[in-house]
């Protein structure tokens, strides 16, 4: 078994230094490939941080007139909670609370605050299931605006949705690109294989007929692909790490109205991409050189 | 040892390779296969060791007919069978004793064994002092012997000989031919394919002669006609 083993990484080192400049290609491309999706997947996480601050989590306000007896609130509230397939959550901020948020956040306009406090309206902060439908969003906007009492209904802003545009266009094109460069990787490691198989043809041939098994003959060539992927991931991983720890490190400077401040992945998330980008790596590696190794055993 | 039963291959309508081919070899016995380019000698070698297969009747190697083998128990079937080429398809790349112990390594033989048996069996092929020369650093003849040592290092039950002596002065080919002999006399079975007139007359075994497909001839101790 030892001696198998030892004889599997000699030729899959052997295999690999007489290839060097197709492996590296390959190699390159992967990490090129793999630092895309990886970058896809964090880009949309900043964007959901960022929202998230612009939001606070909550994606619509329903504002009850000052005044409104309390039965009728109840009411409202009831209205808006019954909706389960459509609201995930709903909570209650009432007039005391609101004119606490508004001194907050109007600290700086005292004469507005002034204005506003007396005649000042509760609100019911809404969760809705789907938070990315804008078309469920406008509809429930225009439920919640029907029922008695309610003074206004506030969705994303427009910046909100801008973002969300934004997020929307830009992720799915990279998506698209980082599935197109993933897919040239494999098909230029399958090709690495493919010529590995080729320069060996004649070794390959007397290994069939002194009675090697297929999977002995394609094991080297399958562990030198897995290689390929591993290497092209874990270098992708290190790019997208260095390049994130860059970009939050720069967009801290920025002024808050800039809107980048938010877009930033800071927990561990960024690992968790790293690990799904190495594992993605072993696969396209070991699938394309697989299917390599079984198509042209018979060199 | 080998039984081929009614056995026919054809590569297309119009070429048939071989056609109801009957015959019989025991264990330990030296056989030639004769006759002119196309009759179907390797397309026989090739059918014994499962490179190819017959569209009708059956090969029978050490019992087993290895038609209805699974392609999964074909590895092994080919450990009891060396292969010996008009080329040698030596590994260029590799040293003499690369060459021969390859054949032990692929089938996960320990290293302590290709250690002990490499050497044992380049000087049984007269090379001792040989192992570390690559293949070009060889004559024709030497190349041979260190294909031989490979075919034979796992100690197969059968050994196949495709043109063995075809690239080689009739001198050297004599060479080959002793060795042979010297291994056939150890019990192994040996079928071998060759043109050489000299040598099916020096050596007098039996011989199978086909022509188009057909065996026209199996005689014990016979002559190239």
């Amino acid at each position: 078994m030892i001696s198998r083993i030892r004889y599997m990484f000699r030729e899959m080192w052997a295999s690999l230094s007489r290839n060097l400049t197709l492996t590296i290609a390959a190699v390159i491309t992967s990490t090129l490939s793999l630092f895309l999706f990886g970058g896809t997947l964090l880009i949309q996480r900043a964007f959901n941080n960022q929202m998230q601050q612009w939001t606070g989590g909550v994606e619509m306000l329903v504002y009850v007139n000052h005044g409104t007896p309390q039965e009728s609130i109840d009411l409202i509230g009831r209205a808006i909670g019954e909706q389960t397939q459509v609201v995930e959550a709903v909570e209650y901020c009432d007039e005391a609370c609101s004119a606490e948020v508004a001194k907050e956040l109007l600290a700086a306009d005292p004469e507005f605050l002034a204005l506003l406090l007396p005649e000042i309206p509760s609100y019911f902060k809404v969760k809705p299931v789907d938070k990315d439908n804008s078309d469920l969003l406008k509809s429930m906007s225009e439920e919640f605006g029907d029922l008695p009492n309610v003074n206004n209904v506030l969705t994303p802003d427009e910046a909100v949705e801008q973002l969300e545009l934004f997020k929307s266009f830009f992720g799915v094109r990279v998506f698209i690109l980082s599935l197109f460069l993933l897919s040239t990787s494999a098909l230029l490691i399958w090709n690495t294989i493919r010529t590995a198989m080729f320069a060996r043809r004649r070794e390959i041939e007397v290994m069939k007929l002194v009675g090697a098994t297929n999977w002995f003959i394609r094991l080297p060539f399958m562990l030198e692909g897995l290689l390929q992927g591993i290497v092209g991931a874990v270098l992708g991983s290190g790019a997208l790490l260095w390049v994130n720890s860059n970009w939050t490190s720069g967009v801290e400077g920025f002024p808050s109205d800039t809107g980048l401040k938010g877009m930033v992945v800071t927990d561990s998330y960024p690992l968790w991409v790293c690990m799904v980008i190495v594992g993605l790596g072993a696969l396209v590696g070991t699938v394309s050189s697989a299917t390599a190794a079984s198509k042209f055993l018979d060199v | 040892m080998i039984r081929l039963e009614n056995v026919t291959k054809s590569y297309s309508r119009d070429v048939v390779a071989l056609r109801d081919a009957n015959f019989d070899i025991a264990k330990g016995e030296f056989v030639f296969l004769v006759g002119p380019s196309g009759s179907g000698k390797s397309t026989l070698l090739r059918l014994m060791n499962r490179q190819e297969k017959p569209e009708r009747g059956a090969v029978w190697v050490a019992g087993r007919n290895i038609n209805d083998m699974p392609d999964s128990k074909v590895p092994h079937l080919r450990r009891n069978i060396g292969n010996i080429f008009q080329d040698y398809k030596l590994l260029p790349n590799r040293t003499v004793f690369e060459n021969v112990a390859f054949a032990m390594e692929v089938i996960g033989k320990p290293r302590h064994m290709i250690r002990q048996q490499v050497p044992a069996v380049l000087e049984l092929v007269g090379l001792g002092g040989k192992q570390e020369r690559f293949p070009h650093q060889l004559s024709g003849g030497e190349q041979q012997r260190v294909s031989i040592a490979r075919a034979f290092v796992n100690r197969p039950l059968i050994l196949i000989a495709d043109e063995p002596t075809g690239n080689l002065d009739p001198g050297t080919g004599e060479g080959i031919m002793r060795l042979l002999d010297r291994i056939n006399k150890t019990g192994t079975t040996v079928v071998m394919a060759t043109h050489d007139q000299r040598i099916v007359n020096m050596m007098r075994k039996r011989v199978i002669q086909l022509d188009r497909g057909v065996i026209v001839r199996d005689q014990a101790r016979g002559v190239y006609e």
